[in-house]
């Protein structure tokens, strides 16, 4: 974990902070549609430089937590507190925040009627102002992290799944976020191209990227997470290092879960 | 008379049926615009205020609109020409049509683009601008190309307010040459002449708009 004391904030002294300081901060977090109660009593602190993997059955709300992180989904209840701002209905700024906060969706989410790097360089220059060139320079050094570089040019139907997943990862990473979340980033992908994406998002988090991850790729929790969150109904149900989760998890609800994806 | 020569004095009129189109294009294009979007976004009164709007323009008769705006206006001291009234009513009509398309357009597109940007920091308003209506738009291209052929169409009407379009260019001319069926049916067919090139632009449109995606059958 990278040393960061700048992004310890006043005003947190209630949050057991982590040493190096703490990236997101959710606390008694509740939520609702209609009746139904898709996040129950949330808690969860992530430090910075810390990947996590966030893992559950579908309906668990595991999606819908790491959407409260960037607000694309609202909480009713508890504080979430990202890089030190909490956020409220109502906060101002909230494009600010997110700038700081990348996100990568299971289904890409690539703008169709632009090309890879406008897609790359849309909010750069919309929303960050940056000059066009200084943009596309940006964005060509994030598509040769992602290894993609030659497909600058293209438009996303022209590529494949995990061409433009990398490219997805690539446009989050140009507005230079301290915090990346993954919501299935592999889910939507031919096997074949898994793989590809899974390598993309280990380097990063060699990195020192923060990370919260919801993915089923066990082996990527297992070689990457510090560590693994189990969500079922709502709530966290268990969490520990990939090494203690898999090998002792201790509520049945994680053995049945993983028992069921391994076997 | 030749069937050349009855073309030739409709199309004397072309000028004016050409005026009323540009000019109710420009009514029709912002309304659609910003009905749809208006639409689209507001909601409880504020929304209400939009659709009645809409319904205004898009449901009355656009011959009763042109009655009223051009006969009964001036009992209240607003005078307008034939042409302000003939463009405007027209174009609001055109408009209000337009305005479902753009609404239609901005909700069938996927919520993920929405997300997309606004997880990259843009506010909704850039998303709008920036991703949701230059898809929109290139989506309700083709019904928009078939609503200006019907703006065109639509323009015989300004004949009634007097105003010497290709159709009452025709009228005249029936009644001079007492020979209704080859002076209408030259109407038609000069109709047919100026609509049809536009169908083949919106085609040409459409298809290089779909190239520029690399993609021939998303929309």
């Amino acid at each position: 974990m990278t040393s960061n004391p700048t992004d310890e904030q006043a005003g947190m002294g209630s949050i057991q902070t982590v040493r190096g300081g703490t990236a997101v901060s959710i606390e008694n977090v509740s939520k609702w549609y209609g009746n139904f109660q898709v996040l129950r009593d949330v808690n969860l602190h992530v430090a910075t430089g810390e990947r996590i993997v966030v893992c559950g059955p579908s309906g668990s709300g595991k999606s819908t937590l790491i959407r409260c992180v960037n607000q694309l989904e609202k909480h009713q209840r508890g504080r979430i507190v990202v890089n030190g701002t909490e956020l409220r209905p109502g906060t101002k700024g909230l494009p600010a925040i997110r700038r700081e906060v990348g996100m990568v969706f299971q289904q890409f989410n690539l703008f169709p009627h632009l090309n890879v790097i406008d897609n790359c360089t849309l909010a750069l220059v919309r929303a960050r102002k940056l000059a066009r060139n200084a943009a596309e320079a940006v964005a060509m050094e994030n598509l040769t992290r992602v290894r993609i570089p030659e497909q600058a040019k293209k438009f996303p139907a022209q590529l494949s799944g995990g061409q433009q997943q990398r490219v997805a990862i690539a446009r989050a990473l140009c507005m230079k976020p301290k915090i990346m979340l993954f919501d299935e980033p592999t889910s939507a992908l031919d096997p074949e191209m898994i793989k590809e994406v899974l390598d993309v998002m280990t380097r990063l988090a060699d990195e020192g990227m923060t990370m919260i991850c919801v993915t089923h790729e066990m082996g990527f929790a297992r070689e990457v997470a510090d560590r693994v969150i189990f969500m079922d109904g709502g709530e966290i149900v268990e969490q520990a290092n990939p090494a203690e989760f898999f090998s002792n998890p201790v509520q049945v609800r994680t053995r049945q879960f993983l028992s069921q994806l391994l076997h | 008379m030749t069937f050349l020569q009855i073309l030739l004095g409709i199309y004397e009129g072309f000028g004016i049926t050409a005026i009323v189109t540009v000019l109710g294009l420009l009514y029709a294009i912002p309304f659609a615009l910003l009905a749809g979007i208006l639409q689209h976004f507001s909601t409880g009164a504020a929304r209400w205020v939009v659709t009645a709007t809409i319904e205004f323009w898009r449901s009355s008769p656009v011959i009763v609109l042109l009655y009223a705006f051009y006969y009964s206006l001036p009992a209240f001291g607003i005078n307008l020409s034939a042409i302000s009234v003939g463009a405007m009513v027209l174009g609001l009509n055109i408009g209000g049509y337009g305005s479902q398309s753009v609404r239609a357009a901005l909700q069938t597109l996927n919520r993920g683009q929405r997300e997309a940007g606004l997880a990259l920091g843009l506010s909704r308003i850039e998303v709008l601008r920036f991703v949701e209506l230059p898809q929109a738009i290139a989506a309700m291209t083709p019904t928009f190309i078939n609503q200006a052929i019907q703006l065109i169409k639509g323009t015989s009407l300004v004949s009634l307010l007097t105003l010497t379009d290709m159709t009452f260019r025709a009228k005249e001319i029936a009644q001079l040459s007492y020979n209704p069926v080859g002076v209408y049916s030259g109407l038609l067919v000069a109709y047919l002449i100026i609509c049809y090139p536009v169908t083949i632009f919106g085609r040409r449109l459409e298809r290089s708009a779909a190239k520029g995606r690399g993609a021939s059958h998303e929309f």
